[in-house]
């Protein structure tokens, strides 16, 4: 980046937008106290070089340490801070981000950079080419991973064949968390999604699916980020529970109708505690 | 991450970072400034220009080093941070800590 990019930086952290963004980037955040600030230090100067608007929207889950505190004291202009009373689990934050961006395109992308945000051109462009949902791929040809462990290859390994062939979601990698949508498809999936937990993702691409969305996959370079919160062995099980659910779902019917509100203006106060 | 030091005769010991300085990297990051922090008035560069992510465990690594330097008289700098370490170093408060060149 260049001295403008920095001064571009400046200006978005100083200097609120009169106009809507166009990209929105959603992080969801957990006791993230100790990797919270260097994220969005480095998601900012990154989007900051793209030369257009955009908002961050830092979705809390209920943090019982300093994170909304660390947010708040950065009083970036551009970045709106949602927190929430209570731990409702990742998906019930993604959630609430999701539908409180305001962009064209919106991504979501977990507190870690393990998904170094870099790569956000390269999803941009299936979205250019029309695709409504692009999948960040640790498991596409040409991606880079470094430092998985050995339990989280075999987990992922098991539960990629299920997803594909049994549940015929035709996505190599659902759980990476770097996933761009374009406006309508963000707002279409996330007002319908039932489930908050590790495995919302898995639900929001079954339902891209059953809409016929048009789904893409990008390889990128992920990094096993230290302090990693997955668990591999609880998480498996809970993935293959919730593939259950979601189709149990499908059948009553449960999918058919909005199950989520988009949040009124007035909940754009990121001092006031959001409910969830 | 990469790292490569270099000396001179009269200047400071200078290390080059490059790629990501996260915690998988502090242990690496020790072994090869640790040596150095031991002398009589350490005077260290880090040069940053080239790292494009760092994190609250690197952070703390250039903390740590910078006050060793310090507690004997010397300095630790960072030389030409990229724009994200700089960000993150302002975000955090860091910047004025450190000198910065």
């Amino acid at each position: 980046m260049t001295g403008s990019g920095l001064d571009a930086y400046r200006t978005w952290s100083t200097t609120a937008l009169t106009e809507s963004p166009k990209y929105s980037v959603v992080i969801p955040a957990y006791n993230e106290e100790w990797r919270i600030v260097p994220t969005i230090g480095a998601i900012a100067t990154q989007m900051c070089t793209l030369g257009e608007p955009w908002e961050m929207i830092i979705a809390d889950d209920g943090s019982t340490d300093t994170t909304v505190e660390l947010v708040q004291e950065l009083e970036l202009a551009n970045l709106q801070l949602l927190v929430a009373e209570k731990n409702g689990g990742k998906g019930s934050a993604v959630r609430r981000g999701m539908l409180r961006a305001r962009g064209d395109v919106v991504l979501f992308a977990d507190a870690d950079q393990s998904t170094p945000i870099e790569q956000f051109r390269d999803l941009e462009e299936q979205i250019d080419a029309g695709f409504d949902v692009v999948v960040g791929s640790r498991a596409a040809d040409g991606a880079e991973v470094e430092s998985k462990s050995f339990m989280r290859k075999v987990f992922s390994t098991g539960l990629s064949f299920i997803v594909r062939n049994i549940f015929r979601i035709p996505v190599s990698d659902t759980q990476c968390g770097f996933k761009m949508f374009t406006a309508d498809a963000a707002d279409r999936l996330f007002r319908r999604q039932l489930i908050d937990e590790f495995s919302f993702d898995l639900e929001i691409l079954y339902l891209a699916q059953k809409f016929d969305m048009k789904t893409a996959e990008v390889p990128v370079r992920w990094i096993d980020a230290p302090g990693s919160k997955v668990e591999a062995g609880k998480v498996a099980l809970e993935f293959l529970r919730d593939l259950a659910i979601i189709r149990w779902n499908d059948v009553r019917g449960r999918y058919k109708a909005d199950n989520h509100e988009r949040p009124g203006p007035d909940a754009h106060n990121p001092d006031r505690p959001m409910a969830v | 991450m990469n790292i490569t030091a270099a000396t001179t005769d009269d200047g400071p010991l200078a290390f080059v970072l490059s790629g990501r300085f996260d915690a998988h990297e502090a242990d690496g990051f020790r072994a090869a400034i640790d040596p150095a922090l031991g002398a009589t008035e350490p005077h260290i560069d880090i040069d940053l220009s080239d790292v494009e992510f760092i994190d609250s465990t690197a952070l703390a690594e250039l903390v740590r080093a910078m006050k060793r330097c310090r507690e004997r008289s010397g300095d630790l700098r960072l030389l030409t941070p990229s724009n994200p370490v700089r960000v993150i170093l302002e975000l955090t408060r860091l910047d004025a800590a450190f000198t910065i060149v």
